[in-house]
């Protein structure tokens, strides 16, 4: 049962190889669970034989994933099988505030359920990201000061009074760990260390399947790592923290004076056109995350980097110099140097993650209505 | 980094006014206004009812004549009315109203008036298969193009009508109030045709009373007050600055001609 929900739909005989039980047995029990209408089959072909493909049925219930970037909203839909069946998304204003933006989150997602043809009810749970740390147990924002207009929001009882269903807050990075791990450049490896570069830097560690938060939600903060101790100040009021080096607000401020007003898209579309002044922030760019994941690495010592944001689509402009100073800075293993990668969920690692968190506690909490199996 | 020098270095603007201002009657719509906008960029227009944000996009739609002032197009002076002429010059302009004909289909209205002919004959494959890669650009969600415009969304009409104004390949397209009376996921599905627009290359001047919409896409934001303008910030400026000049809480021009502060990290 939980095979199934963790990869979404596989075939009997796979089925078979997860679990460790016999082809019968797994036969016997999909049987049970498709009269019982909790599993979905369908005939399909693997290596040209006919097989059974085993999904969870779809009214077991849906999750909604939301992602507050700090200048984008991410809305998703998925079934209990992870089956992404909407997604949407839209630019948010900078310094967006928390009222508007959890009430367009609320109708949003209102409006993708009747999209997909199914009643409010059958919302099981919503996984929230948000770019700022989060204490998961209350759900809401830790720190002061990070996100204006978040400071001390309630935002699940707000999004459960308008949904009416259990709503989990995490960081939106922790999230993209969290997705990349299960479902995205990470499957198969542990730890699995993931920086998120887009406007800021954020970052998430996921070890042994689970999300690392620490005391109060910051475990991960990459972007506070400290580069140079008498450097610039930074929003979080500590000094050369590595967003102050990399952050997309820095990047973009060197560039202006000289090619006026760009995006980070504008920026990595130029570098790739080889425009050298472009290429150059996202080497430096690259140089400085190195530094500070070296730093994580020496620590944590992950099997896998998995970098996403926006940033990471600048691919090995950014990962090069990225992966040299990692190299550099690392205690040298037999085993070689860490993997550094790409992101493969791209921009909807976030809200995928927040998928998982939704699925993740509507199982635990009971509420996919089987004990798991 | 001061704003001037960013000017002097930024690309020639597109299209720009000076001084422009036009009555009817006794009311002064627009006095005195200065606009540039640049190519890859997105120009917000924001201002309260009234403000003459209506009138602007006449006049640069070539449905207004100023009374005074100038309208320059890569430097060079030029008149821009009557409308056909501001769209031969590169500037489509899509109103609130949309002017799409409800009981045709999409593909129907994108060509009405200039439909593609093979001999005597309307070549409809050819108007097909371009309406799809207009559509397909904008990564539109609709349908079908052979549907009438009355059964799409809101969102779906503001993206048939945004494609019927790029099939001239305009350089600046002008909205007025595209998110008005959509819901959230259109609204939604416009802010993200903006963003494209840009990533196109066409200067955009978006015109609305909606600032969250508005900040969520715009690289500068031009406030009108009473038909003049209060003054021009950058995409970053918060809500309450934005609003304080929107209603005339705080005097104008403190920060006219386009002053940037740095990007805050």
């Amino acid at each position: 049962m939980s095979a199934v929900q963790q990869r979404g739909s596989l075939t009997q005989i796979e089925l078979a190889g997860v679990t460790g039980l016999s082809p019968a047995t797994v036969s016997n029990i999909v049987k049970e669970l498709t009269s019982a209408g909790v599993l979905h089959t369908a005939h399909s072909t693997r290596n040209g034989r006919r097989a059974l493909k085993v999904t969870l049925a779809r009214n077991l219930g849906l999750v909604a994933g939301v992602h507050f970037g700090t200048r984008s909203l991410r809305v998703a839909v998925a079934d209990a099988s992870m089956r992404v069946l909407a997604d949407q998304h839209m630019p948010l204003a900078p310094d967006h505030r928390a009222d508007t933006g959890l009430r367009r989150a609320a109708l949003l997602v209102g409006e993708m359920l009747s999209a997909v043809d199914a009643a409010p009810d059958e919302l099981l749970g919503v996984g929230v990201g948000v770019p700022a740390p989060v204490d998961v147990r209350t759900g809401r924002i830790s720190t002061v000061g990070m996100l204006r207009g978040w400071d001390g929001v309630d935002v699940p009882q707000i999004l459960e009074d308008h949904l009416g269903a259990p709503v989990h807050v995490d960081n939106e990075a922790n999230l993209g760990a969290l997705a990349e791990a299960r479902h995205g450049a990470g499957v198969g490896h542990d730890a699995v260390a993931y920086l998120r570069v887009s406007h800021g830097i954020g970052g998430g560690i996921v070890l042994g399947d689970r999300v690392v938060h620490g005391r109060s939600g910051v475990a991960g903060e990459i972007g506070h790592v400290t580069i140079d101790e008498n450097g610039p100040i930074c929003r979080c009021g500590n000094r050369g923290c590595l967003e102050t080096f990399a952050g997309a607000g820095v990047l973009l401020g060197m560039l202006s004076s000289s090619r006026g007003p760009l995006t980070l898209r504008d920026v990595i579309d130029r570098a790739r056109d080889g425009d050298a002044g472009c290429r150059r922030v996202l080497f430096d760019a690259g140089q400085h995350l190195g530094v500070a994941t070296a730093s994580l690495c020496n620590i944590v010592d992950p099997e896998i980097v998995v970098v996403g944001g926006q940033l990471a689509e600048a691919g090995e402009i950014l990962l090069g110099p990225m992966r040299t100073v990692v190299e550099q800075r690392t205690v040298p293993a037999a085993a070689g140097p860490v993997q550094v990668v790409a992101a493969a969920l791209g921009a909807t690692a976030e809200v995928r993650g927040a998928l998982v968190v939704a699925l993740d506690s509507a199982r635990v909490g009971g509420a996919l209505g089987v004990v798991s199996a | 980094m001061t704003g001037d020098r960013v000017q002097e270095k930024t690309p020639v603007p597109v299209l720009s006014l000076r001084g422009v201002s036009k009555n009817f009657g006794g009311v002064h719509a627009l006095v005195d206004v200065d606009l540039d906008v640049r190519e890859r960029e997105v120009l917000a227009v924001v201002g309260d009812n009234g403000a003459g944000k209506s009138t602007l996009a006449g006049v640069l739609a070539g449905a207004y004549r100023p009374d005074a002032g100038e309208v320059r197009l890569d430097g060079a002076p030029v008149v821009l009315d009557p409308p056909a002429t501001a769209r031969a010059l590169g500037i489509a302009t899509v109103f609130q109203d949309l002017a799409l004909m409800d009981d045709l289909d999409v593909v129907e209205n994108l060509f009405l008036g200039h439909e593609t002919r093979r001999g005597p004959l309307l070549d409809e494959v050819a108007m097909e298969r371009r309406a799809w890669a207009l559509l397909d650009q904008l990564a539109a969600t609709v349908p079908s193009v052979r549907e009438p415009v009355r059964t799409l969304s809101g969102g779906q009409r503001q993206v048939v009508a945004v494609a019927r104004a790029l099939l001239g390949s305009p350089r600046v397209v002008v909205l007025d109030e595209p998110t008005a009376s959509l819901g959230v996921r259109q609204t939604a599905e416009v802010l993200n045709l903006v963003v494209r627009l840009r990533e196109r290359g066409h200067a955009v001047v978006l015109i609305s009373h909606q600032a969250a919409d508005l900040q969520a896409v715009a690289d500068r934001i031009l406030v009108l007050r009473l038909g003049q303008v209060h003054d021009v910030f950058t995409g970053d400026t918060s809500y309450e600055d934005l609003l304080a000049a929107m209603t005339g809480a705080v005097r104008p021009g403190t920060r006219r001609g386009g002053s940037r502060k740095a990007v805050a990290p």
